[in-house]
């Protein structure tokens, strides 16, 4: 559970569009917008770097320090590019202490799940309510041991105190499945080389297979050689 | 190799290439990607090259998906022909991809082997490229 929460300075935005938005980002600061509980929407600017920071906590408590007052707000929306690893704009939504949220929360697995088998995660979240000074930072979920054909529903999760589920109980979260047997893979890959029209060349391990053998004769000669010579 | 089962138009225009991936640009289904850099045309040749590249490496663990469609055809005339008479016969299927989509994604691996995976297929398409993976942040 996260209890702290990260402060980060803010200053009042007075210029909007994109222009303003623009030169903002260029002196290494984000635009950012921060409503909720019925107030009017404050247009603020965040320090780049600390607010980039703290975004790499998922569900980061936030404590925006604006003109000397203090608001507790959580990220609702972040705005990435999609190349460059810059944070273009931040949503806060305000909240309030011991009020609820509705968040998602990674899921986590561990554990070794029996051999022969893959496992895959269909919900890499799941939608919970907890208080906003008490947001789960993850969800973990055991897959040891576990044989092919099982499947762990959202419903079976462990969730930490005080928080609750929201999405939908039979979403499936987990699911475990029997490994492709080294046949069938490697003859549907053939197929598939054969209608794309991949040709293969001698492949490395053939080439140091041979050199191998190559090196394993050469050794026998010589020892040869040396009962020889003795 | 994924060719669209019915089309509407046999021959279009080439599809625009400027500007960057508006969708698609984060990971949404497996623990790690790679994101296209450049623009390019990829064919389904390419996508089921890398694909197979993948798996072959991955051998039976893990799983991949594939986030982009070749549903655009481009048309080519035949050699030693004069300009006009029509346009030529489709020749590829392509999908545009736009510098930050990300076009496979693998889970059930350690990230080890996914990197050497994504390297494998990344010579198989023709735009730079880069692993990427999930992050704090986002899930």
């Amino acid at each position: 559970m996260s209890n702290d929460t990260i402060k980060l300075q803010a200053e009042t935005r007075t210029q909007f569009g994109k222009g303003a938005a623009r030169q903002i980002r260029r002196d290494h600061k984000i635009p950012a917008v921060m409503y909720g509980h019925g107030a009017a929407p404050v247009h603020i600017t965040l320090v780049g770097h600390d607010a980039m920071m703290a975004l790499k906590n998922p569900n980061a408590l936030l404590t925006i320090v604006l003109d000397g007052d203090e608001q507790m707000a959580l990220a609702k929306d972040v705005q990435r590019d999609p190349i460059k690893p810059v944070i273009e704009h931040i949503d806060l939504v305000i909240v309030r202490k011991g009020e609820k949220v509705t968040v998602d929360v990674p899921v986590h697995l561990e554990g070794e799940a029996a051999p022969e088998t893959v496992v895959s995660l269909d919900h890499s979240s799941l939608q919970v309510e907890a208080e906003a000074t008490n947001i789960p930072e993850s969800v973990t979920v055991s897959v040891e041991g576990l044989e092919a054909g099982t499947q762990i529903l959202a419903g079976a999760v462990e969730l930490p105190a005080g928080a609750t589920l929201v999405t939908d109980a039979e979403a499936l979260v987990v699911n475990v499945t029997q490994q492709i047997s080294a046949e069938a893979l490697e003859a549907e890959l053939a197929e598939a080389e054969a209608e794309a029209g991949i040709e293969h060349e001698e492949s490395d391990e053939d080439a140091e297979a041979t050199e191998g053998e190559a090196a394993e004769g050469e050794a026998t000669e010589g020892d040869e050689a040396k009962s020889e010579d003795a | 190799m994924l060719i669209p089962r019915r089309v509407k138009h046999r021959k279009q225009h080439h599809p625009g290439r400027s500007g960057a991936a508006k969708g698609g640009t984060t990971i949404a289904f497996g623990d790690y990607g790679l994101q296209a850099l450049e623009p390019a045309y990829v064919t389904n040749r390419q996508i089921e090259s890398a694909r197979i590249a993948m798996t072959r490496y991955m051998k039976r663990g893990g799983k991949v998906w594939i986030n982009i469609y070749p549903d655009r055809p481009l048309t080519k005339k035949p050699a030693e022909t004069r300009m006009g008479s029509g346009k030529g016969s489709p020749e590829w299927w392509i999908a545009n991809v736009k510098p930050g989509r990300i076009m496979f994604e693998i889970s059930g691996v350690s990230e080890e082997v996914a990197r050497e995976a994504m390297r494998l297929a990344m010579h198989k398409l023709p735009m730079k490229c880069r692993f990427v993976q999930r992050e704090g942040g986002d899930f």
